[in-house]
């Protein structure tokens, strides 16, 4: 009761310095937000003055923004909305990456549940001249975890009960095989002659150089890996069953199709074994992944680790340094080649 | 005779393997070190510190991450800062202090999911949140050995003061127990060990195994050294039972030992209970 009391006087005493509470707060509340502006400023949104006439495209994932500035080449301008860099399994779009849609001419995602969130940000947008195209229609998908063999049938299941909601029951990751690649290239071009038929002509011959190249790798592909068929990779997650169907390789996942779970013990034990038991020498890991389990397997049995990419983002770095799609699909398979050697 | 030997010389299948090992070997240290914080801590009334300290110091991977210095150090001193600031608040709020921890706790996420939209590579990041007991690097390992001493050392020769200051604070500082230095020792080791284990084995084990184990022994034990010692012994069997679920029937190992440990909880209040009855009804 006491204390009570004592606290209310000096509440009156005090009224003075809440005064300058109060403004301090105000003032520290102006500075965060003033701090706000400036760091999302750094953040350039909406299509600029640059993009005038030509055809705005937004994109999901990284693969998506390649193809498409692989067809559209300077008639397109390309906005991405997972950043460089960043795995997009675990990615959802703000509030702000909204706008960009409102302003675009055309979506362009991949399907198949890897950018799944596409779906829902769709409902929201108003924009009626949008067009919007799911790249990998014209994909047979794989289920995912198909190409698994008997040992892991039962961890495959725990995997899809766990990633029912954000991934279907396919791989996503359909352009990890050039042929899938080329089918993907043919439907944004199709999309995009739609869209803008002044420059069908610009639009086909890309379509075509770009033909040619995924013709180039895989045959590429299918030479140097020929020699190995059948023989088991062992990745960070799920994501190369397309690219082990077509030059016959298996991969065993240290994870599922989606890249952020933790794995378990008997799992870990089961890939420890079947790594010793088919003499497998190398542990892929991948560039937005902790690469930690895969280090600890390989202490375990002696392997060495190597990077493989699943495109599924490139870092901001290797994008300026002028990386895509087909050099870095040739520097998976100079690692898998050299991996098997 | 012949086969007994045999037996001793074949290692069960789950020690057969270095990543098993290392897991049983940190997961021992850590419950152990993570049971004694913890008993100080839930005397204190503070017994979400882990959970506000493991989501400061995503604040602080974020900042290291951003600003170019090493994630674990930044971690560590953002989790530091975050400890200290639980302790100022908690002692201007008086009768609310367990506001200080929410307060706390809401800054760190709120400050993690703000930077996480600057950090580039989300690899780095997410894997500070999300350690794994299954896959503990050299490194890890022997930063939580150092760690272990240490705490074990402070909670040794502190044993006394801690003791007095956590049941009356004001009371041990009259008899003349430095509160405020046992405190602020207290208070970094927390720190430190939630920033080291978060990256190690997660920070759903160490913010659960904090509280848990403690709360199942406070059911049953009747001393302050029984609690550390019953706390101990539950967090232990919770890190080792969950690794051999985990190693023969496939579950995840972070959960499992959340729940084992809770089972505890459970059996022990049911313990408490049936013993508390028959003693009534013998005093009766």
């Amino acid at each position: 009761m006491n204390s009570y009391s004592s606290k209310k006087a000096s509440h009156h005493i005090s009224r003075g310095t809440d005064v300058r509470r109060a403004a301090a707060g105000v003032f520290s509340l102006v500075m965060l937000l003033g701090a706000m502006t400036i760091f999302s400023g750094c953040k350039k949104r909406g299509f600029g003055k640059d993009a005038e006439g030509k055809v705005k495209v937004v994109v999901s994932i990284y693969p998506m923004y390649d193809f498409v500035q692989k067809i559209g080449g300077d008639q397109v301008a390309v906005k991405m909305l997972v950043p460089a860099g960043t795995e997009p399994h675990s990615w959802e779009p703000s509030t702000r990456d909204m706008l960009d849609l409102e302003d675009a001419d055309m979506f362009v995602y991949n399907g198949a549940g890897i950018d799944a969130w596409a779906e829902d940000v769709l409902d929201t947008v108003q924009n009626k001249n949008l067009t919007v195209l799911e790249a990998s229609e014209d994909v047979t998908l794989l289920k995912s975890g198909e190409d698994h063999h008997d040992e892991d049938e039962h961890n495959e299941e725990d995997g899809h009960e766990e990633h029912d909601h954000h991934h279907g029951e396919y791989d996503p990751h359909v352009w990890l095989s050039p042929k899938n690649a080329e089918k993907e290239l043919a439907t944004i071009a199709d999309a995009l002659i739609e869209k803008d038929p002044d420059h069908a002509d610009v639009y086909r011959a890309n379509l075509e150089a770009a033909k040619k190249e995924c013709e180039a790798l895989d045959s590429a592909f299918r030479e140097k890996l020929s020699a190995y068929a059948g023989r088991y990779i062992v990745v960070a997650h799920e994501a190369y069953g397309y690219l082990c169907e077509n030059y016959g390789l298996k991969q065993i996942g240290i994870e599922g199709v989606s890249a952020d779970q933790e794995p378990d013990a008997a799992r870990m034990r089961e890939i420890i074994d079947m790594v010793k038991e088919y003499g497998i020498k190398c542990i892929f890991f991948e560039e937005l992944v902790d690469p930690k389990v895969a280090k600890s397997i390989a202490e375990e049995t002696g392997c060495e680790t190597r990077a493989l990419s699943p495109l599924d983002g490139l870092t901001k770095e290797d994008i300026d340094a002028g990386r895509e799609y087909f050099s870095v699909m040739r520097d998976n398979l100079e690692t898998l080649a050299a991996s098997f050697e | 005779m012949r086969n007994t030997e045999k037996e001793v010389r074949r290692m069960p299948e789950i020690l057969q393997y270095t990543y098993m090992q290392r897991a049983l070997f940190v997961g021992l240290l850590l419950s152990v070190i993570v049971a004694c914080l913890g008993t100080v801590m839930v005397h204190k009334r503070l017994s979400l510190i882990g959970d506000a300290l493991s989501h400061s110091s995503l604040a602080g991977v974020a900042l290291g991450l951003l600003m170019g210095f090493n994630p674990i150090v930044g971690a560590m001193s953002v989790c530091i800062i975050a400890a200290f600031s639980i302790e100022v608040i908690r002692k201007k709020l008086g009768n609310h202090s367990e506001l200080a921890v929410a307060i706390v706790m809401s800054t760190g996420i709120g400050l993690a999911g703000v930077m996480s939209g600057f950090v580039k590579s989300s690899a780095d990041f997410n894997s500070f949140l999300f350690g794994s007991i299954v896959a503990i690097s050299s490194f890890e390992a022997r930063l939580v050995m150092i760690l272990s001493v240490i705490v074990l050392l402070a909670f040794i020769l502190l044993y006394k003061e801690l003791f007095y200051i956590s049941f009356d604070e004001q009371a041990a500082s009259i008899s003349g127990v430095p509160v405020g230095t046992v405190n602020a020792i207290f208070t970094i080791l927390t720190a430190v060990t939630v920033s080291i284990a978060a990256r190690t084995v997660g920070a759903l084990i160490v913010s659960s195994l904090l509280v848990v184990p403690v709360a199942a022994a406070m059911s049953i034990a009747r001393s302050y050294r029984t609690t550390v010692l019953w706390a101990a012994f539950v967090s232990v069997c919770s890190t080792i039972g969950g690794l051999v679920l985990s190693f023969y029937l496939g579950l995840k190992p972070g959960g499992t030992i959340v729940l084992i440990s809770v089972a505890f909880f459970l059996i022990f209040r049911c313990i408490a209970f049936f013993r508390g009855r028959s003693t009534s009804s013998k005093g009766a």
